[in-house]
């Protein structure tokens, strides 16, 4: 591998750029999806191939490879450097790409790796879930499991001097139960995935994910739809980390700043929500699905700290970005693929817990709303407007929780909502998931403690 | 004269493609057959995609990927079904996917409503226009000039203090083979190309953006400098935005919203397998008016250079067009082979799959909605106070059909005429409800990739804002 990568940056530069780096991968996944206890899919799949990269002047270009071979490397090297030198008469700004470079190998230690376990393991596994799930209630009307193991081996190296060997294993389960009374259908869907081995989902949670997803489907059938209105909102961990992903985490990704395309741009060491607000984005917890050692561009990573006191401290960096804007490089660049050249990305990102007990949370708000879960959200940096859609959530009336209501909808402008978080909790916890932009796709976590916001817009029918 | 020797030499090599893939294919499906598969198929496909993008009013980065992979179907005796597939066509890697395939169905739990996989031998629908050589041929300088002048055409149109347009052209030009064991062979080329522009304007203290493309399969009807001023202009509009005092009101959903709503979260509903499980909010409706007489709706895989036309499906069963809604009421939903089978009804060859990575699942081709009669001018001019719901990135949920979706782009109405922008504001309504208020259809049709439709108008649909 190491031979292919040299040969390829060596081609790069040859043909005149300044900058060139290398990422081979090889990668297998196994999804075995059941629905009403039949296999739907069973599907094993390798990912084998180069992404390289030429820089000059300001002007990238990105190829592909699948011939490895150091004549193929070189090749498609060399072509990449043409398309760089075609364009760097056309950039806005001439910069050159500099940092610190890095040497390491990194094996993920795991006790079961996924490679080991028979598709037949995998399959039992996932059968069991959705027995599980299908037996719960009578009410339950459709089961849909999906297993999925994704193990990736990724070589990094470019003509800084860094050559970096990576190792990655994330398990999932995912179980989306569909429930009916009548007329009246429910959906419940929970997951759960983290970096390790099948160990990981040999644990409590995991074994058990059926019937928590047939357990919400079920209760969901006696859920009414949220009047549409102002409301004051208590968001549940998972909820909030949406909140935070979604209102905030994509407009601190620093390549929005050479492009002018965050409402962020001129807050940086500036005030852009309450004192008691602590946004935290940190690649480097164990187990989490987030989480990496060093990012796709082979660059050490480290924990961020975004918001500090309600101060907007730190961005999410690529090499580009960080030497763009003059700050420190932490190693925030990743891509879905070898097929995808890295962008700056979150991993784990959440609210840092305050001081309120979660139940005070809910009978200190009169009236409102206890949202939770997910379906999804996104943003649009540039106009600061974000929406998150919860899974479902509860009245609040005289401070307790009362009906159960679905599929709210909230929106906001991204500075305006977090001036209205008054309240942050005592609890903490993470929530996985996958993230999209610029139509790449990447595992993340989100999450922190439950949080209050002060009257939003909600979405209802 | 040079042309014409290039065209020759062009046509020659993509004979030979289309050729290699088909052998490919069949080589997969016998390794699998003698691995111990009763049924396999192959779905062979290699790609060019080009993409230049433009970031802050400038050139940032190019692209050029060259993809070629195969997917595997097997199936044995007892019933169970595996796929396998490979980021490359080289024969150790094939093998190992067939093989792979193989393993994986005689561990499956088989499907009883599994039934086979499909046979066809004769000819495929004729479908004209679906690759143009000058998309494959245009060259790196063309494409920057190309989206260049989308950006000069955005600056133009935009009168602000500070403009940063991001755009991107991508071409794409692609080559599927499909092979079974029960005598499907097929292959087909096509080609694509896109355009957008989405600038990022700020004006005393305001800031917003907006966002525009064009998707077509014939290079000439590219038009950057209509994608570059409509962006711009749209920017602009979107200045100054406003919350409303929320209520009930009727809606305007301008093609790319209905694109998302419609296209999406209806063409998603009438997925027989989803209604065959009971997932969608659309379920034994067959027959029956399930929305407004206004609203009828075809699914044509055979438009002339339409994005999602096709002379065959995704497992190789030739195409056709199919009436979903006339007159409100449903006449027909999609199907894959396995969705025909299951139900014992025709299959409408709607299978669908990303590339050579997924299993076929469902999906319209080019979702058609007949248009009625006024320009969005019109429409607009209709109403005392509503909103022009612009553009949108919500889905309802598929098996309840409850939709709240931000109004990402909009407008408020009042009188006929438009206010000003909106933001924090939600658009709330079933689906089913949706679909029987639509009270207006426009005449202002538009291709959204594989939506082609003009404005609508729902009575009324809640509408929050704050």
């Amino acid at each position: 591998m190491e031979d292919a990568a040299k040969a390829a940056i060596e081609a790069v530069l040859k043909v005149g750029a300044k900058f060139a780096d290398v990422r081979i991968e090889n990668s297998t996944t196994t999804i075995i999806e059941l629905s009403d206890g039949v296999t739907k899919r069973s599907l094993a799949s390798r990912l084998k191939g180069a992404g390289i990269r030429a820089f000059i002047d300001g002007a990238w270009a990105f190829g592909q490879a699948t011939d490895m071979t150091p004549k193929g490397m070189r090749e498609t090297g060399e072509s990449v450097a043409r398309l760089a030198l075609a364009t760097r008469s056309r950039v806005a700004k001439r910069f050159e790409i500099d940092g610190p470079s890095f040497q390491d190998k990194v094996r993920l230690k795991v006790k079961k790796p996924v490679q080991d376990i028979t598709f037949e393991d995998k399959i039992a596994f996932a059968k069991m879930i959705d027995d599980q799930a299908r037996d719960f209630d009578g009410r339950v009307h459709n089961t849909r499991t999906v297993y999925g193991d994704l193990w990736t081996e990724l070589y990094i190296a470019n003509s800084l001097g860094t050559s970096v060997h990576l190792e990655n294993t994330l398990p999932t389960i995912v179980s989306i139960t569909t429930a009916k009374d009548g007329a009246n259908r429910q959906r419940g869907y929970k997951l759960v995935s983290t970096r390790g081995g099948f160990e990981e989902l040999e644990m409590e949670r995991p074994q058990h994910i059926g019937e928590e997803s047939a357990k919400l489907a079920v209760d969901l059938l006696s859920s009414i739809v949220a009047k549409g209105g102002t409301y004051d909102v208590v968001l549940d961990p998972v909820l909030n980390g949406v909140m935070i992903h979604e209102a905030f985490g994509h407009a601190s990704e620093a390549d929005n700043w050479p492009a002018h395309t965050t409402i962020l741009e001129d807050k940086v060491g500036k005030m852009v929500g309450p004192e008691h607000l602590n946004l935290t984005d940190d690649p480097t917890l164990p187990g989490m699905r987030g989480s990496f050692e060093y990012d796709w561009e082979g660059t050490k990573t480290r924990k961020r700290t975004l918001v500090k006191d309600g101060f907007l401290t730190e961005l999410l960096h690529s090499l580009e970005t960080s030497v763009l804007l003059d700050m420190e490089s932490n190693g925030a660049a990743r891509a879905q693929s070898f097929m995808y050249p890295p962008l700056p990305r979150m991993s784990n990102t959440f609210m840092e817990p305050g001081d309120w007990n979660a139940d005070e949370l809910i009978s200190d708000t009169n009236e409102g709303l206890l949202l939770c879960g997910f379906n999804y959200g996104y943003t649009d940096p540039s106009k600061g407007q974000f929406m998150f859609q919860a899974n479902y959530g509860y009245l609040i009336e005289n401070g307790e929780l009362t009906k159960i209501v679905r599929d709210v909808s909230m929106a906001g402008q991204i500075l305006g909502v977090l001036a209205k978080i008054d309240a942050i909790g005592k609890d903490f916890s993470l929530e996985s998931g996958t993230c999209e932009k610029s139509g790449q796709a990447v595992p993340e976590m989100a999450g922190g403690p439950h949080a209050r916001i002060r009257e939003i817009p909600v979405g209802g029918g | 004269m040079g042309r014409t020797l290039g065209s020759e030499k062009f046509l020659w090599e993509v004979d030979e493609l289309d050729q290699r893939l088909l052998e490919i294919g069949e080589m997969v499906v016998k390794r699998a057959e003698e691995l111990g598969a009763n049924q396999a198929e192959a779905y062979v496909a290699a790609s060019r995609s080009f993409t230049i993008d433009v970031e802050s009013n400038a050139i940032k980065s190019a692209s050029e990927k060259r993809d070629a992979g195969c997917g595997v179907r097997s199936v044995v005796k007892k019933g169970g079904i595996g796929f396998a597939y490979v980021t490359t066509i080289q024969d150790e890697d094939l093998f190992e996917a067939a093989a792979k395939s193989v393993k994986l169905a005689k561990v499956s739990v088989p499907d009883p409503d599994f039934v086979t996989l499909p046979s066809y031998s004769g000819n495929y629908p004729t479908v004209t226009n679906l690759f143009d050589p000058a998309i494959k041929r245009l060259s790196s300088e063309e494409a920057a000039e190309l989206i260049m002048r989308t950006v000069d055409a955005t600056n133009e149109a935009v009168d602000a203090e500070q403009t940063a347009v991001e755009a991107q052209l991508n071409t794409f030009a692609g080559t599927v083979a499909i092979v079974n064991s029960l005598g499907i062979s097929g292959s087909v080329e096509a080609a694509s190309m896109f355009i957008n522009s989405s600038p990022t304007i700020k004006d005393n203290n305001d800031q917003t953006s907006s966002y525009e493309f064009q998707v077509s399969r014939n290079l000439k009807s590219i038009d950057p400098e209509w994608v570059g001023s409509t962006a711009g202009r749209n920017a602009v509009n979107n200045l100054g935005g406003r919350t409303i005092e929320g209520g009930d009101m009727p809606v305007i959903l301008t093609p790319l919203v209905v694109r998302s709503i419609i296209g999406g979260g209806f063409g998603g509903a009438i997925n027989a397998e989803e209604i065959q499980y009971g997932r969608s909010y659309i379920s034994d409706a067959l027959g029956e008016s399930i929305a407004s007489e206004k609203l009828s709706i075809m699914d044509d895989s055979h438009i002339a250079g339409g994005i999602g036309s096709r002379p065959f499906d995704a497992e190789g069963v030739p195409t056709q067009r199919t009436q979903i809604l006339h007159g409100g009421v449903l006449k027909n939903i999609l199907h894959n082979s396995y969705s025909a089978n299951k139900d014992h009804v025709e299959n409408t060859g709607n299978a669908s799959r990303p590339s050579y990575s997924g299993l076929p699942s469902i999906s319209p081709s080019n979702l058609v909605i007949d248009p009625g009669k006024g320009t969005l001018d019109d429409l607009v001019s209709e109403i005392k106070k509503g909103i022009l719901f612009m553009y949108t990135g919500d889905r309802p949920n598929m098996t309840t059909g409850d939709l709240s979706a931000m109004v990402m782009e909009g407008q408020y109405i009042k009188d006929g005429s438009i206010e000003h922008s909106v933001k924090n504001t939600l658009v709330g309504i079933n689906m089913r409800d949706l679909l029987q208020r639509v009270h207006r259809v426009g005449a202002d049709v538009r291709v959204t990739s594989t939506a082609v439709t003009p404005s609508i108008v729902v009575e009324s649909a809640r509408v929050t804002s704050g």
